[in-house]
């Protein structure tokens, strides 16, 4: 599914990933966690190509292609998902029809005929519900006054209506109360697949209980300095990052 | 607070003497032949003759603006005098021990002690009194550095080249009727000239003094940073109170090469005239500075006298990437009115310009704030914060600002913000309930009005400015 | 004297009009030919030439069998006036209530009105076209709220531009809302095609005594030809509200003159304005909130988003007289550019005469976001179709606001069609508001 070579990768000349590999299979679920500043939401940013970041050395394959070659949207179509840290508020862009064009833009894509607006509207008050939003939220602007939660929720609902192949989930549990926290992962779980992959970017263990993934990484300046399974989690909470020095050096 | 502002208590303007001096002062009145006296007096080259008389027959062509938000009685130009020296000064001293010593206790009165040894350490200056320089200090020290820093009558003779390359390449002769005016009569003034490379080993400062009366003061500065250079440059001014209106009319011109800097700041406190407006100088200045590449601009002004100021320093960016920025305080008070502000105007790609602007309006006085940033169609990614604020202390004054906002350019980026407020009865009660006395408090509201400004300064200019603020704000709240 | 100018005061001199118009047509006539034609040191005038109009040939219009096309009206349940080429069509009209009168149809009490009115508020020794409009006054309406009661529908005014010629299309409207009336106004320029160059005139009056409230629409819609300068000109009593909404889609030039005088406390001014020149359209409004008694507030919002080659115009003061405490006013400007070749000049003014009060403007030029069109970018949506939707956003938040329905149900799709943007999508909105 996704296949990540020796990445590296800067900002405004700031080299931040340092050649990190990884390798993700249909229906896998990893995690990655690390210290602040390690480059957890580089990676989200750079495999979504956000134009900031520049691609210096390595490659990604996604599904076969180049994935650094592909546009943003190109990206997204693909069915690559990226579920937004700080969700960006759009006044004026009523979430419907940015739900909409969104969709309509990956349905084109896969050869489907774009949705009409009945079916659209009975699909988004669906999942609206499943993710426990507020079907007024619909009409109103893109995240526009929305609460964190509700924000984080939003993410969710795209994901859910978008039905991408991998989903990033870029610490999206941060700032989220427990019942907040149990939607998302709801959500989480509940499209979980042979089919679809989750990278899961976390700074907490606490997720981890709520979506269990069946690998965990701990990213550290710029590399991926370790890995294991879901008890590696359990291990870096009760000893936090600092045993891992010796491997990051 | 409003009954408060009656009860003022009302302080005399400090620097309101006058020197009893012998002085050269030519008769009122201006024609081609106060031209050619000007000029010749000060032994100019006949192409500055020629650029004099340019400029004079322009002057003569142009109408006298009317557009800024200030209402004056009509200025008799003929009945000024353009030239007025002190008389000791036909062979000027070589060094301060031959200064005419009433002289030197005119600026040890003023606060600015001219003896080399009781000088605020670091800070070279040049004194203006009238229409001429009377002395120059530290310039040893800055020519070991390569800084060519002496009057402008003097350069005009050492440095001729350099002075004729600059003089009008920034404020052309006929760039508006006061611009005309000064080019035409311009009668002393500073001339910085930083070589490439070079950071100025110390501040530089200019004080200028008004003494005689009927007297116009027409000051030309010019500053030249060369490549990658670097000065602070800053300029007070003062002038004896009398009761008829004086003229002022200078213009500063800064030329900033590629990835220079400076810096130039002013505290103004000209004689404002008398509680009932009588009296005051008109402040009618032009300041504009140009960037290079990569170069940048500070313009920092504290302005609490003059009975009118008319007075935009202003920055071309031309150069790519080159920055211009404005902070201001403007305190108007009794009748006072100043319309002041700036103009940014974007060329170069990527260049940044800030604007902080506050004014303070007391007593009938009126202030505006009136300025330009506009983006020309090459100012790819260019970026302009403006704000504004004005702050009214009492009900019978007016605060009003002007802001023009031209853009040309779709990925220039400007925002403007201006807010308005006053001296707020809770801050007050606040102050007063902590033990302190209302003009106290005022004064203490009003310097944190004026902060960000203030904070641009150089150190010994923010006490200064400060301590001016609240002489100017003294009577405004009792 | 422009050419103009002079062409225009030999055609007042060739007017049929009411005889209790004279003393107006004639003081306009002395105004606008005393009024030096301006340049560009005239403040008013500074960013938007008249020198092209100076040499502008128009004529009077006559009586037509033109018919303005039903798809261009607004479905609205009105009493409906429409004038063509500034002329009353009483066919394409509809009955009218005692309230309302075009000037054709007036009693003497509604003259009497009109004449203690016309040219109070729009003041022609201030304005170059309000003495234009005066010196060529013959048509127009007026609407007479007596206190206490209010219209049960609004009243909306066609103004139509049509045919082979240009014409000097004047009218006016005075509303004079007596204590707690309540009307609501909605003013519709339209012209038949980009060729059509009438030159439109155009000056309301309202007048609002205490507690009476108006909701006014101005809507431009006229196509490139036209030359639009005119204005709304509004007295608020005390509690007095005024609601108004201006869009100006871009022509040859269009310029309104909002001035809005508070004159008895507690009054409220709320303004909204959109507008959206392209190709080489010049749009330019000043408005001027005069808050001149204590304790009032108005709060003015215009966006603008101005491509090709046009220009767009905002001067908008707000001026606090002195006594005038307590007053709460702010004003928002905000402009996107979207080609290297339009331009936006900008001017927001605070002059300020009154310490305890408090005043804000912003100004902006911006692009659209970055950070919004990557994150609709990453949803899959191309570059341009973020851009569309985006800047389409920027302008729905004020016409989302609308509170007249019919009129926001009109106006999506004109603008819809100027953002190319899809029909369906239009209908998804319509649906997610009956949905929900």
């Amino acid at each position: 599914m996704l296949s990540i070579n020796n990445l590296c990768a800067s900002v405004e000349d700031k080299q931040i990933l340092k050649g990190l590999g990884l390798d993700v299979k249909p229906g896998e679920v990893h995690a990655i966690m690390g210290p602040n500043g390690a480059g957890k939401s580089t990676l989200g940013s750079v495999l979504a190509g956000r134009e900031a970041f520049e691609v210096t050395e390595g490659s990604a394959q996604f599904d076969g292609e180049n994935l650094l070659e592909m546009d943003v949207e190109e990206r997204a179509r693909a069915g690559l998902f990226l579920a937004f840290q700080y969700p960006v508020e759009i006044p004026g862009v009523s979430n419907m029809e940015f739900l909409k064009a969104s969709v309509d833009a990956v349905r084109t894509h896969q050869g489907k005929p774009e949705l009409s607006s009945v079916e659209f509207m009975k699909l988004a008050r669906e999942t609206s519900k499943k993710v426990k939003l507020d079907q007024g939220f619909l009409k109103r602007g893109v995240n526009e006054g929305f609460s964190g939660g509700e924000k984080k929720r939003n993410e969710i609902m795209q994901m859910m209506l978008l039905e991408p192949k991998l989903c990033i989930l870029d610490e999206t549990d941060s700032g989220l109360d427990i019942d907040a926290l149990q939607t998302v992962a709801d959500g989480v779980n509940a499209m979980r697949s042979p089919e679809r992959s989750f990278i899961v970017v976390t700074h907490y263990q606490r997720l981890l209980d709520y979506i269990v993934p069946d690998y965990v990484h701990v990213l550290a300046d710029g590399k991926i300095v370790k890995s294991g399974d879901k008890s590696l989690a359990k291990e870096l909470e009760a000893k936090g990052y600092g045993w891992l020095e010796g491997e990051v050096a | 607070m409003s009954e408060q502002v009656e009860h003022l208590i009302r302080k005399e303007y400090a620097a309101g003497f006058h020197t009893a001096i012998d002085t050269d002062t030519i008769p009122p009145g201006l024609n081609e032949d106060v031209v050619r006296f000007i000029s010749a007096k000060k032994n100019e080259p006949e192409w500055l003759l020629e650029w004099r008389l340019q400029a004079f027959r322009a002057w003569q062509e142009m109408d006298e603006p009317e557009w800024a938000h200030v209402d004056y009685p009509k200025v008799d130009y003929q009945s000024i005098s353009y030239f007025s020296s002190p008389k000791s000064m036909d062979d000027k001293p070589k060094s301060l021990d031959e200064v005419d010593p009433k002289l030197l206790e005119t600026y040890e009165k003023l606060g600015i002690p001219l003896h080399e040894q009781e000088m605020l350490a670091g800070v070279a200056m040049d004194v203006v009194f009238d229409s001429v320089s009377v002395v120059t200090t530290f310039r040893e020290k800055l020519e070991e550095a390569g800084v060519l820093f002496c009057s402008i009558s003097e350069a005009v003779e050492k440095y001729p080249e350099l002075v004729k390359k600059h003089l009008g390449s920034v404020v052309p002769q006929k760039d508006n009727y006061f611009a005309a005016l000064n080019s035409a009569v311009f009668s002393d003034g500073s001339f910085v000239y930083i070589p490439k490379g070079v950071r100025c080993p110390m501040e530089l400062s200019t004080y200028f003094r008004i003494n005689e009366q009927n007297t116009g003061q027409f000051e030309r500065t010019l500053i030249v940073a060369e490549e990658g250079a670097y000065v602070s440059y800053l300029e007070g001014c003062t002038a004896p109170m009398r009761d008829e209106n004086q003229l002022h009319a200078a213009v500063v011109e800064l030329v900033a090469k590629d990835n220079a800097e400076i810096k130039y700041s002013t505290v103004q406190n000209w004689y404002p005239g008398d509680e009932d407006g009588k009296g005051g100088i008109y402040n009618f200045v032009t300041k504009r500075g140009v960037c290079h590449t990569s170069a940048k601009i500070s313009w920092t002004q504290v302005e609490t006298g003059s009975a009118v100021t008319w007075k935009y320093p202003s920055c071309v960016l031309r150069g790519d990437n080159s920055v211009g920025e404005f902070y201001s305080v403007a305190l108007t008070n009794n009748h006072q009115q100043a319309d002041t502000g700036t103009k940014m105007i974007h060329i170069g790609k990527n260049t940044r310009s800030t604007i902080i602007a506050k004014g303070i309006s007391a007593g009938k006085s009126d202030s505006s704030y009136r300025g330009l940033v506009r983006m020309n169609p090459g100012a790819d990614g260019a970026r302009n914060f403006t704000q504004c604020d004005s702050l009214l202390i009492g009900d019978k004054c007016g605060a009003h600002t002007f802001p023009y906002i031209e853009s040309k350019n779709p990925s220039a980026v400007i925002e403007h913000e201006a807010t308005t407020s006053k001296v707020s009865d809770d801050q007050m009660f606040l102050c007063q309930q902590r033990g302190l006395d209302p003009e106290k408090a005022v004064s203490m509201i009003v310097n944190g009005f004026c902060r960000e400004v203030f904070k641009e300064l150089p150190m010994e200019f923010a006490v200064e400015a400060g301590k001016l603020l609240e002489v100017s704000l003294e009577g405004s709240v009792g | 004297m422009g050419d103009l100018q002079t062409a225009a005061l030999a055609l007042a001199g060739s007017q049929q009009a009411p005889d209790w118009l004279a003393s107006v047509r004639q003081r306009g006539a002395q105004r606008f030919a005393a009024t030096p034609w301006p340049n560009r040191r005239t403040e008013q005038w500074k960013y938007t030439p008249l020198s092209a109009l100076s040499g502008k040939s128009v004529q009077l219009p006559e009586p037509s069998g033109y018919k303005v096309p039903e798809a261009d009206l607004i479905d609205v349940d009105a009493y409906r006036l429409v004038f063509i080429n500034g002329v009353y069509s009483p066919d394409q009209s509809d009955s009218l209530p005692p309230e309302v009168a075009s000037f054709s149809g007036v009693n003497d009490d509604q003259v009497a009105l009109l004449q203690n009115h016309l040219g109070r508020l729009a003041d022609s020794s201030a304005h170059l076209f309000a003495a234009l409009g005066e010196a060529t006054s013959a048509e127009g309406l007026v609407v007479h709220v007596k206190a206490g009661q209010s219209l049960d529908k609004p009243v909306y005014v066609v103004n139509y531009s049509v045919g082979e010629q240009s014409f000097l299309a004047s009218t006016r409207v005075l509303v004079v809302l007596e204590a707690g009336a309540e009307a609501e106004v909605v003013e519709q320029f339209l012209s038949a095609t980009d060729d059509q160059a009438n030159l439109v005139t155009a000056h309301t009056e309202i007048v609002l005594g205490d507690n009476a409230r108006v909701k006014h629409y101005r809507l431009n819609l006229e196509h490139e030809g036209i030359t639009h300068a005119g204005g709304v000109f509004v007295e608020l009593g005390r509690d007095a509200h005024f609601d108004g909404f201006a869009i100006a889609k871009g022509a040859e030039l269009i310029r309104n003159d909002y001035l809005l005088i508070h004159r008895g406390s507690g009054a409220h001014v709320e303004l909204n304005g959109v507008y959206m020149p392209r190709g080489r359209q010049v749009v330019d409004y000043h408005t001027n909130v005069q808050h001149r008694v204590p304790h009032c507030t108005s709060n003015e919002v215009f966006r603008g988003i101005i491509g090709d080659r046009a220009k767009a115009v905002f001067n908008g003061r707000i001026h606090i007289f002195a006594d005038a405490q307590k007053t709460l006013a702010e004003l928002s400007n905000k402009n996107l550019l979207t080609s290297n070749r339009a331009e936006i000049d900008t001017k927001p003014e605070l002059e300020i005469y009154a310490d305890d009060v408090k005043c804000a403007h912003g100004a902006t030029v911006a692009q659209l976001d970055d950070e919004a069109i990557y994150y609709l970018q990453t949803r899959g949506i191309d570059k341009e179709r973020a851009q569309v939707m985006m800047s389409f956003g920027f302008i729905n938040e004020l016409i989302s606001n609308i509170q007249n329905e019919a009129v926001m149900n009109y106006l999506l799709p004109v603008l819809a069609k100027q953002f190319g943007r899809e029909n369906d999508l239009l209908q998804l909105e319509a649906d997610t508001l009956d949905a929900l």
